[in-house]
């Protein structure tokens, strides 16, 4: 009975948070360019006008199925992941799962976006595509490594009992081993699509890739499902090295300051080319991994 | 004359299952002397011919058409026996004649067809039989020093003698596994097959390695621990196999991303996937093995279902190459479907099977603490996307590119129903993963390793953690469900686009002949990423000739010893014996 | 082919910027209005930069007059498009470019004119490749004029046509649907041979529902 309270709350509560992150983030960026920007709630009205656009047009079923299924997998994704600690609400269905099932879940609503980008003909979505896959190919090497070494500290891939691990800041990965956080942290950046790893979307360089032939509704869902997955992500890596959340309030704050972590990286550096990043994860991040793995298991 | 050779090729192709469902007592065969030819089911050959009888049958259906030649079939219920016999023996001596019979038949099954070439035929026979003399040596080794052909513990040996049995045993396996650099025959020889019998070579063949490997494990028990103990939580003398294995499936899988012949793609993939085996297997312990086993039986569903997909593709366009087809997706729906859950499997993605086993190998390595290798894992991993993006992409997606694509139609029933089959098979067991780990745990516990016992069929258990096949179905289905239906209830309308043209083009209207596919494209501009452009600057038939080139030079150094009067080459020789019978008369052993 | 009646282009601004509204708001629900209300403050801009018109685009957007502040931002394809904005003379070249951007755009749309020469041809009035009149092409639904406006004038523009969409007006795309066959021959009389295919609008013709 739980289940059917907390899977509208979890989704309603990782859509809030996503409209108001991204809308905060648009502010951020606008006050760092020196001008007004847009109202916190932009991102919900953008979303919500996509949504009642009157016309959407579809190149074929397995068009329309896409957005269907990447909608599905980051729904799956949110039910997930656990929000909270200590308590058995906001647990969604985290207890059948576990970390290297929802980073694989991360990936199959891609792969159903992949497949109606195919399914449109249109060549530069496949480019897209085929960058933002290259790209996945380098951000995981470094961000695995450094989710086995805190399942390797934890010596579980539950992410309840890694959350539960965490009592207090002292206890926290981020403080008990800080430079798996740094391994982490740019792949984690590249894997929310932001600047300076965003090139699979550039408007410019490959007329925005996938998201080329989307308009109307389906780029409604599009946008929820990137709100949406964007902050399980963030919530991930706060229960995975903030120490979780026991409450709503706190979850929000933790994943607020994650967010201006990440923000101000993504303010300040150009973006890169596809081989320039996986390059970069595999020299910095992975070698910053290596000397971690060294650290902390061969000595 | 030809219906009754169908018939009988079919039962003997159909003795694995009946052999699985119905073995009862060991069977021994006087051959002369003392010797005899025994053979059992023991726990690890019965997980195997449980493949064989999935497999066995599978394959055979699409050799059933008109169109294949009788030969093949005969030759494919020849290869199955072999295989069996193979399984089955319980003596090294019955081991290897099941498989050269293996060996010879497939040799036949590739030589017969009509695309393939002295060189591809050449290095096949070359590369098996090696690895057959290999086995040969192995056996013989094992019999001089115990006195019995049996398969069973090898234990008192020495160091010394030890690593060379199993040196010559790992080679003669890891060349059937195809490991790196060991896998030149595969891309070349799957490639020219007829497309029924590479689909025997990727699932059945190939795995009677894997079989080989683990049966390593039986006959050297005190391979993984005795012998130079642990590295972190692992076995030291598995960590080189493991690294061999996962260096195996990255070059493999950058190999693939760059090919753009879909048989030649397929069979690299093949190489990577069998990589990850051999990564778990030197991993070892109980999640190791249940989890290399448990992805040799996905592998083994897999790649029937891929290879019997694109067979169906290949018989019904005649194209091979990514280039030259596209947009099958409306004309060749079901094997549309036949593919979309063959790479998802092949992917690793949840809910389907491919992720149950690469779970357990990911929990392994984390519990053997060998992350670096987990890391390069996770490498090919990701990297195995790409080309199974390129594999749905460029037959099924985008724009048709050839005017075979253009009119194709729906491959024929024979090429479908195990299609439909697999599907269903690998649905249901990305559904209930616990069974596959059901079935590797009597081979554990016959290996003396503590089962991986799930509460229940739904759930996959680890001592790490697992996950629930069942919740995850039901959750992902029941929200693609809702979200489809609250999309209808959106107001406004949807509407299909004019025509095929009708793209976000800046403005410009592409015309019906202009190049939109993008299947050949994809994956070049991985070369400009340094590490993957120096892997595919580099080839291991590069590494052989390179080889060759050494030993020649080598012999043209030694070749100086002889020099052209021939008093001079007598006088070395003479020199050399003198040498060696004073060095033996010092010892005082006498000659 | 073509018979003029009553006002035309440029003309029809005192009459659609005075045109009471008041009946049309009465009619709407409150979904409607909500609906209405959300269309007008997110305006995803494709901006067809044709002639110097484009230069002008770069200061609204940027940090100088900061568009976005209305919810005014750039979208790199048409399909993610609501406002079309056509900056400066249209050479008939860029003319079909232009209506295949325009037709790919997902309902409701609206076309932002820019400058004198959308209006009459402006200092083009007799170049033999350039079209005088828009309007006869497109459905405009607004015209910024000046030879360029600059940002503050294109700024008024939009918030002119948000209080239009907000006030429930239905916006120039139901004008192209009800006068499909007048804009195709308009456009078939200068671009002749070079046509565009119909694909993206023959669905208009067989009576496509809003």
């Amino acid at each position: 009975m739980r289940a059917l309270i907390d899977v509208p709350l979890m989704l309603l509560v990782t859509y809030t948070m996503g409209f108001f992150m991204y809308g905060f983030y648009r502010q951020f960026m606008a006050r760092i360019q020196n001008r007004r920007g847009p109202p916190i709630w932009q991102n919900l009205y953008d979303n919500l006008k996509f949504f009642s656009k009157s016309e959407t047009l579809s190149h074929g079923p397995m068009f329309f199925l896409g957005p269907m299924i990447m909608m599905a997998g980051a729904v799956t994704t949110v039910l997930f992941i656990p929000m909270l600690k200590d308590t058995a609400w906001l647990q969604g269905f985290s207890a059948s799962g576990n970390l290297i099932l929802v980073m694989f879940l991360m990936v199959v609503g891609p792969l159903g976006n992949a497949l109606a980008v195919g399914a449109s003909g249109n060549p530069f979505g496949v480019m897209g595509v085929t960058r933002g896959l290259t790209r996945l190919m380098g951000l995981e090497v470094p961000f695995f490594l450094g989710l086995a070494l805190i399942m390797v500290q934890y010596e579980t891939v539950s992410i309840s009992a890694i959350m539960a691990a965490q009592p207090t800041l002292a206890e926290w990965t981020l403080v008990t081993n800080p430079l798996i956080f740094l391994v982490v942290l740019l792949p984690f950046i590249a894997s929310l699509n932001a600047s300076p790893f965003d090139v699979v979307g550039a408007p410019v360089e490959v007329y925005s890739g996938p998201r080329v032939e989307f308009g109307g509704r389906l780029l409604g869902i599009l946008m929820t499902q990137n709100m949406m997955l964007s902050m399980a992500k963030y919530v991930l890596v706060v229960a995975l090295f903030m120490g979780g959340a026991s409450n709503l309030l706190e979850l929000f704050v933790k994943v607020f300051v994650l967010f201006m972590l990440t923000a101000s990286i993504s303010a300040v550096f150009p973006r890169l080319r596809t081989e320039q990043a996986v390059d970069f994860f595999w020299r910095i991040p992975l070698g910053l991994g290596v000397v971690a793995v060294i650290l902390t298991l061969w000595i | 004359m030809r219906l009754f050779l169908r018939v009988l090729s079919l039962m003997v192709v159909v003795t694995p299952a009946v052999t699985w469902f119905a073995w009862d007592g060991a069977l021994v065969w006087p051959l002369f002397g003392g010797a005899t030819l025994s053979f059992d089911v023991t726990p690890l050959a019965s997980f195997f011919l449980l493949l064989l009888a999935m497999g066995a049958p599978l394959a055979a259906l699409p050799m059933l058409r008109k169109e294949e030649p009788d030969w093949q079939l005969a030759l494919f219920a020849l290869l199955v026996l072999g295989m069996q016999g193979l399984l089955l023996a319980q003596d090294l001596v019955g081991f290897f004649i099941g498989w050269e019979i293996m060996t010879w038949s497939s040799w036949l099954l590739i030589v017969r067809s009509p695309r393939t070439d002295a060189g591809t035929a050449a290095s096949y026979i070359l590369f098996n039989l090696s690895a057959a003399f290999l086995l040969l040596a192995g056996l013989l080794g094992v019999y001089s020093l115990t006195g019995s052909f049996a398969i069973q513990a090898l234990v008192d040996l020495t160091l010394a003698q030890g690593l060379v049995l199993v040196l010559l045993f790992g080679a003669a396996f890891l060349i059937k596994i195809g490991t790196l650099p060991l896998h030149l025959w595969i891309p070349r020889s799957y490639d020219q097959a007829p497309e029924p019998v590479t689909v025997v070579l990727s699932a059945l063949v190939s795995k009677m390695g894997v079989y080989g490997l683990l049966l390593m494990l039986i006959l050297f028990p005190e391979m993984p621990g005795r012998w130079f103990g642990d590295w972190l939580n692992g076995p030291l003398s598995g960590y080189g196999l493991a690294w061999i294995g996962v260096i195996t499936s990255i070059v493999a899988t950058f190999k693939a991303i760059a090919q753009d012949d879909m048989k030649r793609l397929l069979a690299y993939s093949s190489i990577g996937q069998l990589g990850y085996v051999t990564t778990a297997i030197g991993v070892g312990g109980a999640l190791g093995i249940s989890g290399a086993l448990y992805h040799a039986l996905v592998h083994t569903l897999v790649s029937l279902l891929l290879f019997i997909s694109f067979a169906g593709i290949i018989a019904q366009t005649g194209q091979r190459r990514f280039n030259d087809l596209g947009e099958l997706i409306y004309r060749m729906p079901i094997s549309f479907f036949g593919v979309l859950i063959g790479i998802i499997a092949l992917a690793g993605m949840p809910p389907l099977p491919g992720f149950a086993s690469k779970f357990l190998i990911f929990v392994a390595l984390i519990e053997a603490q060998w992350i670096l290798l987990f890391a390069a894992v996770i490498l090919s991993s990701a990297a195995a996307f790409l080309y199974c993006y390129k594999l749905i992409y460029a037959p099924f997606l985008g724009q048709a590119n050839s005017p075979e694509a253009r009119v194709a139609r729906e491959a024929p029933w024979p090429y479908l129903i195990p299609q439909i089959i697999l599907m269903g098979m690998l649905v249901g067991l990305g559904m209930f993963p616990g069974m596959g780990t059901a079935l590797a745990d009597p081979v554990l516990a016959a290996l003396g390793l503590a089962p991986l016992d799930g509460p229940s069929l739904g759930t996959l258990a680890t001592p790490y953690g697992g996950y629930d096949g069942v919740t995850l179905m039901l959750v992902f289905g029941i929200a693609f469900a809702l979200v489809t239906a609250l999309f209808y209830m959106l107001r406004g309308q949807l509407r299909r686009a004019g025509s095929r043209q009708d793209l976000s083009f800046a403005g410009e209207v592409p015309t019906p002949d202009q190049p939109l596919h993008y299947g050949a494209g994809m994956g070049r501009e991985l070369r400009r990423i340094p590490l993957i452009g120096w892997i595919l600057a580099r080839s291991s038939s590069g590494f052989f000739s390179g080889l060759a080139e050494r030993v020649e030079r080598l012999a043209e150094h030694s070749s100086r010893l002889y020099p052209s009067q021939p008093w001079r080459w007598v006088q070395s020789f003479v020199v050399v014996f003198a040498v060696l019978l004073t060095w033996g008369l010092v010892r005082g052993g006498g000659l | 082919m073509y018979h003029k009646t009553g006002c035309e282009g440029f003309q029809c601004e005192d009459q659609t910027l005075g045109a009471d509204l008041a009946g049309v708001r009465d009619e709407q629900t409150v979904v409607d209005r909500l609906v209405a209300w959300l269309r007008q403050r997110s305006l995803f801009v494709l901006a067809y930069g044709t002639g110097c018109g484009a230069i002008e685009i770069r200061p609204l957007m940027t940090s100088r007059y900061d568009a976005e502040r209305f919810g005014i931002i750039g979208a790199a394809t048409p399909r993610q498009a609501d406002v079309l904005v056509i900056s400066g003379y249209l050479a008939i070249k860029t003319l079909k470019r232009v209506i295949r951007s325009y037709e790919q755009m997902q309902e409701p749309k609206y076309v932002i004119a820019l400058g004198s020469c959308t209006i009459n041809g402006g200092m083009y009035w007799d170049s033999y490749n350039t079209v005088k009149q828009v309007d006869h092409y497109l459905p405009v639904d607004l015209f910024v004029n000046g030879c360029m406006p600059r940002p503050e004038a294109l700024i008024e523009g939009f918030v002119a046509l948000q209080k239009r969409i907000a006030d429930g007006e239905k916006g120039g795309w139901l004008r192209y649907r009800e006068n499909l066959d007048w804009y195709k021959a308009n456009q078939r009389r200068v671009l002749g041979a070079n046509m565009l295919p119909d694909d993206t609008s023959a669905w208009l013709q067989v009576g496509g529902q809003a």
